[in-house]
């Protein structure tokens, strides 16, 4: 008679030898279920968004490519380092055919919604013709770019009827990516009168030329034929924020002005150079706001935007 | 001479010692800090930025010049002309355009079009780097030279002007490419036509591109990669020499390595950006280069690179770091060209390891060379790097691959890297 492991007798400790086999078992690499890292993950995802069947009937002409920041150059030449800078993770690329068009897929994942935005952001120009698709495209000769969640997709189109097959594509590649997210949240808080349309950025290192305003927003306002633009750099904390506003001071007043506008808020500053024009500036709790090239009736806007950031 | 495949590292140090020990470049109290005799005795603390003949152009340029990487910081131009500055390159792609609007409204802005030499460079149809891609479509001389045209007439009105000085045969990497009938055509046209001063063509095919442009005497300029990782191609360095005797106008692109400033792992304390300005300064003391077109995106990284025009002298630090082989290898990068692969007889994938590197060493981020490395079969990984007495790959780029694979394996071994 066998010994049972407890009151179970023999199915019980068939059942333990089991269990034991397969814990030994999934010690060995070739039984153990493979954790996809990271990148591979993105790929996986990426590959998806482009699996056939695809609009018109489009077929992939040869494997989708994958770069990232280290050999995107090779892919894109000088064109890849505004990229690296905006921490682009890895793209994808795919040319394919459909009857008489061909369409180039370029699927950028910028690693978060934030910094899609700020790629995208960089490369759109007001005189783009802009659609609703995502989170915001447009179409531009030939070309159609579009935002959503982290990825920043540019479509390329040649031959009759490429025109059409950007559409569908970037309409089901949008589908297939799902969630939509909007713009960045902070600028809701930012003022909406004057702003100027598609004039918002996001830029996540050396905005404005100094490290230390990473990373920042930027609305742009129209004010009669002039036009001023609203920076707001977000700090790690309010002691932050006014190593910050310093280190502005401290820049300007080695290459230019700066002087208090107490007009404007405790601590605020005014400033000028002449290279960079003027710019008055205050912080709000972790925020530093800067208002570039201050005209009249546009103070106005610093105060609003401390007002919403609060 | 042997064939280098089966030189082990005695063999291949001993050569390029006495490689170097030839090379006027590099002759001096030590091989890496070359003092070129010309530009020595400008080398004396200067409020006037050195100048030098770009080719049979006899336009005279400061020998460090703009890079335009980045069109949201457009005071980046103005301060850049401030502190002199004359040269400032960009390319239709940039951006989308942005690049060429941004350049073409600031010196509109500062009105100082005639002070300035302005570069862009036109891309030819079709062009694709992707190997597993065929080009959308083939393209004629003619429609190739229809779109050139297009492109750069786009690029003019960008830049509100004109013309500009330097137009590029952009990222011609074969050559067939630099070769480009419709391309050649346009240019030739727009140069007659008064809209193109000068005819360059860019490449990241160094070699190649000055053997072509010197063959077919329709460049004036080239526009090239050079930089410290190169130091020990004594060919390439020579090939450099020889087309600037021929009257080309050379101009160094990329001379940072990548613009590595994180430190090897090994090292105590960080790289500074004297490291910056001595692999600058490395390039920059090779007469045959005119001007190096840096990118910076802050007006610190600015006055430092420019500070490099004013007096090309090494500094203590400056020479401890170009002496100090490892800083000096932290600062190559990997080309991801693929060639080292067979070197390996255990079969070891030293690209994917190179990159990893960068990501621990370059950019700390150890997750990211984590996961790089766990992209890697286990049989061509890390742990299948035999730790050969001599490291049989050999870089075409020079970077020194046995000595990054070392440092993974330290990181690895103290934690730094996860598993």
């Amino acid at each position: 008679m066998v010994a049972p492991l407890w009151a179970g007798g023999l199915p019980t400790m068939l059942g333990a030898l089991s269990s034991l086999l397969i814990l030994a078992l999934a010690g060995i690499p070739a039984f153990a279920a493979k954790i996809p890292t990271e990148e591979e993950a993105s790929r996986a995802e990426m590959l998806k968004l482009v699996a056939e069947p695809l609009p018109g009937s489009a077929i992939a002409k040869g494997p989708a490519s994958f770069y990232g920041p280290d050999n995107l150059y090779q892919y894109m030449d000088g064109a890849a380092d505004i990229f690296v800078l905006y921490g682009v993770r890895q793209m994808l690329h795919l040319d394919a055919r459909a009857k008489t068009a061909d369409i180039s897929v370029d699927v950028f994942d910028m690693g978060s919604a934030e910094t899609a935005f700020g790629m995208y952001a960089a490369e759109r120009s007001p005189e783009f013709r802009f659609m609703t698709i995502g989170t915001e495209g447009y179409k531009y000769e030939g070309m159609l770019n579009f935002l959503q969640g982290r990825y920043y997709v540019k479509l390329l189109g040649f031959g009759d009827g490429a025109d059409a097959l950007l559409e569908d594509v970037a309409a089901e590649l949008s589908t297939r990516i799902g969630a939509r997210p909007g713009l960045p949240a902070l600028f809701s808080k930012l003022p909406t009168g004057n702003r100027k349309p598609h004039s918002e950025q996001y830029i996540p290192a050396d905005p404005l030329g100094h490290a230390f305003l990473g990373p920042a927003y930027i609305v742009a306002y129209a004010l009669g034929d002039q036009e001023s633009k609203l920076l707001v750099t977000v700090a790690s904390d309010d002691a932050d924020a006014q190593r910050r506003i310093q280190k502005l001071e401290e820049h300007f007043a080695k290459t230019g002005k700066c002087e208090t506008a107490p007009e404007l808020g405790a601590g605020a500053v005014r400033a000028s150079n002449s290279f960079e024009g003027t710019v008055v500036a205050q912080t709000k709790g972790r925020y530093l706001i800067l208002l570039l090239n201050p005209v009249q009736g546009s103070e106005q806007l610093l105060k609003n935007a401390a007002s919403g950031l609060g | 001479m042997k064939n280098f495949k089966t030189w082990n590292r005695r063999d291949f140090l001993a050569q390029v010692t006495s490689s170097l020990a030839a090379s006027p470049l590099l002759s001096g109290p030590s091989f890496l800090l070359p003092q070129s005799t010309n530009s020595a005795s400008q080398t004396a603390r200067s409020a006037r930025p050195i100048y030098r003949t770009l080719g049979n152009t006899g336009v005279s340029l400061p020998i460090v010049s703009m890079g335009v990487m980045n069109a949201d910081v457009p005071g980046l131009i103005p301060r850049s002309y401030e502190l002199g500055i004359r040269h400032f390159d960009t390319a239709a792609r940039y951006q989308q355009g942005r690049n060429e609007e941004m350049v073409g409204r600031m010196i509109k802005q500062m009105g100082v079009r005639d002070e300035v030499i302005i570069s862009t460079k036109v891309l030819r149809p079709g062009w694709s780097r992707d190997p597993n891609q065929a080009p959308s479509q083939t393209y004629s001389a003619a429609e190739v030279k229809s779109h050139f045209n297009e492109v750069f007439q786009s690029s003019l009105n960008r830049l509100q002007m004109d013309h500009v000085d330097i137009l590029y045969n952009h990222s011609a990497d074969s050559v067939t490419e630099v070769h480009s009938e419709g391309a050649l055509e346009a240019m030739v046209a727009l140069k007659k036509e008064g809209k193109a001063r000068f005819l360059g063509v860019s490449s990241h095919q160094p070699e190649m591109a000055l053997k072509e442009a010197m063959k077919m005497g329709v460049y004036d300029v080239v526009l090239i990669p050079i930089n410290y990782t190169m130091a020990k191609n004594v060919e390439f360095l020579k090939t450099i020499d020889e087309a600037a005797r021929k009257g080309l106008g050379l101009i160094a692109m990329k001379t940072q390595a990548g613009g590595a400033i994180k430190p090897d792992p090994k090292l105590e304390k960080p790289l500074t950006p004297a490291s910056q300005a001595a692999l600058l300064k490395w390039v920059l003391h090779h007469e045959s280069i005119a001007t190096a077109i840096p990118g910076f995106t802050t007006y610190e990284q600015l006055e430092q690179n420019f500070q490099v025009a004013l007096n090309l002298a090494y500094s203590t630090e400056e020479q401890e770091f170009l002496s100090d082989q490892k800083a000096v290898a932290a600062a190559q990068f990997c080309v991801q060209c693929g060639e080292c692969r067979s070197d390996c007889p255990l079969g070891v994938d030293i690209p994917q390891l190179m990159r990893s590197h960068m990501y621990a060493v370059q950019y700390s981020n150890y997750e990211l060379a984590a996961e790089t490395m766990r992209a890697i079969a286990a049989s061509k990984s890390l742990g299948a790097c035999g730790n050969c007495q001599s490291c049989r790959a050999v870089c075409r780029n020079s970077v020194n691959i046995a000595m990054k694979i070392g440092h993974l394996k330290t990181l690895q071994s103290n934690g730094t890297l996860p598993a």
